[in-house]
């Protein structure tokens, strides 16, 4: 397999703020406009850096595990993959579709049913509606929650409304698949599918990134495991 | 912006289709919604105005004076209204999911816009019913329904951003909606207005587009053309300027919301 890179990231450095109203932010975005100049890259009163000089390359077809403590820049890096948020410094590449798979069920609706559910969310993460009819009875069987998928989520338990979530996300057709601690869903019999599903999505050559405080999940399926702390890379690409 | 929604096109759909959906689900009556909240109102003014306070409008019907006014201004106030807390209230996919935002408050616009072509229907069989001689000057209502739709969209995006900025937006709003419902010719007509408070009024696009929409339909008059390419461009360049600004500020939404 030729190595190409699918995402690079080149001395990223991002900025967030603690303070609660955000007045310099939009007036800074306003000035920008108008000047065009970039925003400022130091810091100011009551902000921090979430990640700092961060660089790294993923291969296509590779699976990279994220671990590090809480608030030490896993999430933020998943979020500028998916474009969420944009670097401080820094820039980013990213070649081909990402689906991020970040929070389960995050454009779930209660008042909707699993197979409404199923469209709202498959669109958000990118499938187009043609895609999603020829896939829905798929995702309804891997759920196997084929009994309760004409019932409103909200009626559903948690677990089911994970499940749901997670098959969903395990069918879109992106290129690049971003999972954010979403493996420690459902019972044993289900995460063992969702173990399998992952192997053959590895097999199709995606490039999956895992976020995860389980090393044992991660063992089991990055290629390289990268250990963040306090927004530095301190394993893995250092 | 048709480039930049092009290919998230299928979201844009399922986005209407939901709050379509989430907007009747659990009701009895469903889409009937539609048709009474206007007819409700029109009746309310009817009552008001045509029977405790005997005003005197128009040699027509009050029934059909005020279903005119409600209608674009039901589709005005209902979408922005929706879109004030539209963005800050999908917090969770803001943060976590990339598409072009302005998907959201466009969703409000257009489940409004069914709303009101619901609506419209009524009205041209009020119409009908009291045998109102149309003439072809009605057809200016489409173009003035394109403009209420531009406008209504780009106060929408404006509100939606700033409301991720600062909560006061959704206070603000609901106060001036209600100043805004008086500063339109909702229950009144502009030709009762003294001529220098007319141009005053004028500035806010809705009072051309209201006041027009009834007189093209009901009175059959036409529109005075260099007014509304004046409003017409008024309301374009509002729409340019506040779209620009949408996507420059839209980058920083999930940080700050």
């Amino acid at each position: 397999m030729s190595s190409e890179p699918v995402i690079e990231f080149n001395n990223v450095w991002k900025k967030y703020s603690k303070q609660q109203v955000l007045n310099n932010s939009l007036r800074e975005e306003l000035v920008s406009i108008i000047t065009g100049k970039k925003c400022r890259e130091d810091l100011a009163d009551g902000e921090f850096w979430a990640l700092k000089n961060v660089s790294f390359v993923v291969e296509r077809g590779e699976c990279i595990g994220l671990c590090g403590p809480n608030g030490s820049g896993k999430s933020t890096i998943l979020k500028l993959i998916s474009n969420v948020t944009f670097s401080t410094k820094g820039f980013i590449k990213v070649h081909g579709r990402v689906a991020p798979l970040i929070e389960l069920g995050a454009g779930m609706h209660p008042d909707l049913t699993g197979i409404e559910n199923i469209y709202m969310n498959g669109t958000i993460l990118g499938l187009s509606i043609r895609e999603l009819k020829n896939k829905c009875s798929d995702i309804v069987e891997f759920s196997g929650l084929s009994d309760f998928i004409n019932v409103p989520v909200k009626k559903y338990s948690s677990g089911m409304y994970l499940r749901l979530a997670f098959s969903i996300a395990v069918h879109s057709t992106a290129d690049i698949l971003l999972f954010d601690e979403v493996l420690t869903v459902g019972d044993q019999e289900f995460r063992d599918r969702c173990a399998q599903k992952i192997a053959e999505l590895i097999a199709l050559e995606k490039t999956i990134i895992i976020v995860s405080h389980e090393t044992k999940m991660l063992d089991l399926f990055a290629d390289k495991i990268v250990k963040l702390e306090h927004g530095i890379i301190t394993t893995g690409y250092a | 912006m048709v480039k930049r929604l092009y290919a998230y096109k299928d979201l844009l759909f399922v986005f209407i289709w939901r709050e379509f959906l989430i907007r009747y689900k659990q009701t009895t009556i469903g889409i009937l919604w539609a048709i009474l909240q206007p007819l409700s109102l029109m009746l309310l003014f009817t009552f008001i105005f045509g029977v405790v306070l005997h005003t005197n409008h128009k040699d027509y019907p009050y029934v059909l004076f005020f279903y005119a006014g409600v209608l674009p201004w039901t589709f005005f106030s209902g979408s922005t209204n929706f879109a004030v807390s539209s963005l800050s209230s999908n917090f969770n996919l803001v943060t976590k999911i990339y598409f072009p935002r302005e998907i959201i408050p466009l969703s409000g616009v257009a489940i409004n816009l069914i709303d009101y072509l619901i609506g419209l229907l009524v009205y041209f069989v009020l119409l009908i019913f009291y045998r109102t001689p149309l003439t072809w000057n009605f057809l200016w209502l489409f173009p003035l329904m394109a403009m209420l739709i531009v406008y209504t969209t780009s106060i929408s995006f404006f509100l939606a951003a700033l409301n991720v900025y600062y909560r006061d937006v959704k206070l603000a709003s609901a106060f001036l909606l209600q100043f805004l419902f008086f500063a339109t010719p909702v229950i009144y007509s502009i030709d009762t207005v003294e001529n220098r408070w007319k141009t005053l009024l004028f500035l806010n696009p809705l009072v051309f587009i209201v006041e027009n929409m009834r007189r093209v339909t009901i009175e059959g008059r036409g529109i005075i053309l260099w007014q509304m390419a004046v409003e017409l461009l008024g309301i374009i360049v509002l729409y340019l300027i506040i779209y620009r600004i949408f996507i420059r500020i839209e980058r920083a939404f999930a940080d700050v919301i």
